[in-house]
């Protein structure tokens, strides 16, 4: 089977995953980039609000771990889903089993080391 | 009332041009004139080498199809007040270009062909909604059934969305937006039986998840159709189709080994 | 308007050849200047910001599980204004394909699945935005210092 077909077989999951990354992940992923990369490190909010012991009763307790963990790992689908189409339509649409299997490499990998990096706290 | 304008025309004749080239022609064009009323003309009275496709001058046929600056249109629908003084007339794009205006729709009938455009297993699914849900008489449909679909058999096959969509002129393979929405108008349709058949068809050589959900198919299509509501539709059900294959055994469709 | 580019050259091509040599496809000329496109563009633009904030992402939680020298070191960072513009950036982006994503699900829903129906669009819509605005409200708060 061609390495394109061999993708095919995948593209029902890989557009699944994407879907969601972009909505539920896009959603998480607000207020994170919002207070954890913008008004966090500008002390527009309490250094003490993630300090370290905060931060990690929050991303280490049952269900703070999934979420961050979906914060993480969602949106990594999406953006691999768009960098693939962004090569195909910039023309290379006859490395897009290459490419495609790069990005969504790329996401697989992104998702094993958010899981590890939640697991770990 | 007239006005003057020019109008830069595709030109290709495959025995004489090696790649196509524009030629100019200026004439009055009346107010109330659309495109084609203008290209008639030009094919009438200045020159009748040009070459171009049209019949029912009002929007029905999906013949007259061409890119009016840079944009696709029904050129029978198309008025001329809305351009400036120079228009710009191109063979529709993401087509190979047979003559002048003429684009080759063989590719179209193909892919038109892979969705499998017909009611399938139609007796059974009649027996099986007889059994159910009507007390009799075959192929009943209640108005919300047929509003399921409505919209998506309306299309005309302009093809002008498929000069719209990027996703068309990158990957030739993919199914275009009338297609899919044809396949995916038989699948809405309770008194057909082929959904499982067409959603493979959608998920593997068809491949309905490259489109990139852009829209431009529903911004271009003159009769309201809403193509992309349709394809994303389409991946919507072939997902559902895909898991539910997973856990469920099916029999194989035809043509498998 | 600009010369179009040329489309894959396999592009709409028919199964079997035409009597005739055709000319080649080519894409809209109007692709290049039209609005519409270069927000579909900047939508696909979207792919890198939100790769490169998960991958952001993950080193701030492994520092997190590293100790706190090394979250304190991570926090550091974060507060170099490039790190923060770059969370704008991708806050921005995050806002944008959220908008347009919303616009266009609605009717992406089919009719009905068996026999389960979507709410009218709408009313879905409503429920999208307000899904949205809520969790980030609430998570909002938490992160800030707020409810736990």
């Amino acid at each position: 089977m061609s390495q394109e077909h061999r993708l095919l077989k995948f593209e029902p999951l890989i557009w699944f995953l994407f879907g969601q990354g972009i909505m539920i992940g896009s959603i998480l992923m607000t207020s994170w980039l919002l207070v954890v990369g913008i008004l966090h490190p500008l002390g527009i909010v309490h250094p003490d609000a993630l300090g370290y012991e905060r931060a990690l009763m929050l991303a280490s307790n049952p269900i703070g771990s999934v979420i961050v963990f979906s914060i993480l790992a969602l949106p990594l689908w999406k953006g691999a889903h768009h960098v693939r189409h962004f090569f195909i339509d910039r023309g290379y649409a006859e490395y897009d089993g290459t490419i495609g299997a790069l990005s969504y490499l790329v996401a697989t990998l992104g998702s094993l080391l958010a899981l590890v990096a939640v697991i770990r706290l | 009332m007239t006005t003057r304008r020019k109008f830069v025309v595709t030109r290709f004749d495959p025995d004489k041009d090696e790649v196509p080239k524009t030629q100019e022609y200026e004439i009055e064009c009346q107010d109330d004139w659309k495109v084609l009323d203008a290209i008639n003309f030009i094919k009438d009275e200045v020159d009748s080498t040009i070459s171009h496709r049209w019949s029912c001058r009002m929007a029905v046929c999906g013949s007259c199809g061409m890119m009016v600056d840079g944009e696709p249109k029904l050129t029978c629908k198309t008025a001329l007040d809305s351009y400036g003084d120079t228009v710009e007339i191109e063979p529709l794009a993401n087509f190979p270009v047979v003559k002048d205006l003429v684009v080759e729709l063989e590719g179209f009938m193909g892919k038109f062909q892979q969705v499998k455009p017909w009611i399938m297993n139609a007796k059974e699914e009649a027996e099986k909604k007889a059994a159910s849900t009507m007390k009799e008489g075959t192929y009943r449909q209640s108005t919300e059934e047929l509003m399921a679909f409505k919209q998506f058999s309306m299309c005309i096959n302009c093809m002008l969305c498929y000069s719209a969509c990027p996703v068309v002129s990158n990957e030739p393979d993919f199914l275009g937006p009338a297609a899919i929405a044809l396949g995916h108008r038989y699948n809405m349709d309770t008194r057909d039986g082929g959904q499982d058949e067409r959603n493979q068809i959608f998920r593997e050589e068809g491949t309905v998840f490259s489109c990139s959900y852009a829209n431009e198919c529903s911004e271009v299509c003159p009769k309201g159709v809403d193509p992309a509501a349709a394809v994303n539709q389409a991946k919507f059900n072939a997902v559902i189709d895909w898991a539910t294959g997973l856990v469920v055994s099916r029999p194989a469709a035809k043509g498998d080994e | 308007m600009p010369a179009s580019k040329a489309a894959h050259p396999e592009a709409m091509a028919p199964p079997t050849p035409g009597p005739t040599r055709t000319a080649p496809p080519m894409q809209p000329g109007s692709w290049k200047t039209s609005p519409r496109m270069k927000q579909y563009a900047r939508f696909g633009l979207t792919g890198w910001i939100y790769l490169f904030a998960s991958f952001a992402g993950i080193a701030i939680v492994w520092s997190l599980g590293s100790g706190p020298e090394a979250y304190a070191r991570m926090q550091a960072i974060l507060a170099h204004p490039l790190a923060v513009g770059f969370h704008l950036l991708a806050l921005a982006s995050v806002v944008f394909v959220l908008i347009r994503f919303f616009g266009l699900f609605p009717k992406a829903q089919p009719a009905r699945i068996g026999p389960a129906k979507p709410p009218p669009q709408p009313v879905l819509k409503v429920m999208l935005y307000g899904v949205w605005i809520g969790i980030a409200l609430v998570m909002a708060i938490v992160k800030a210092g707020g409810l736990f």
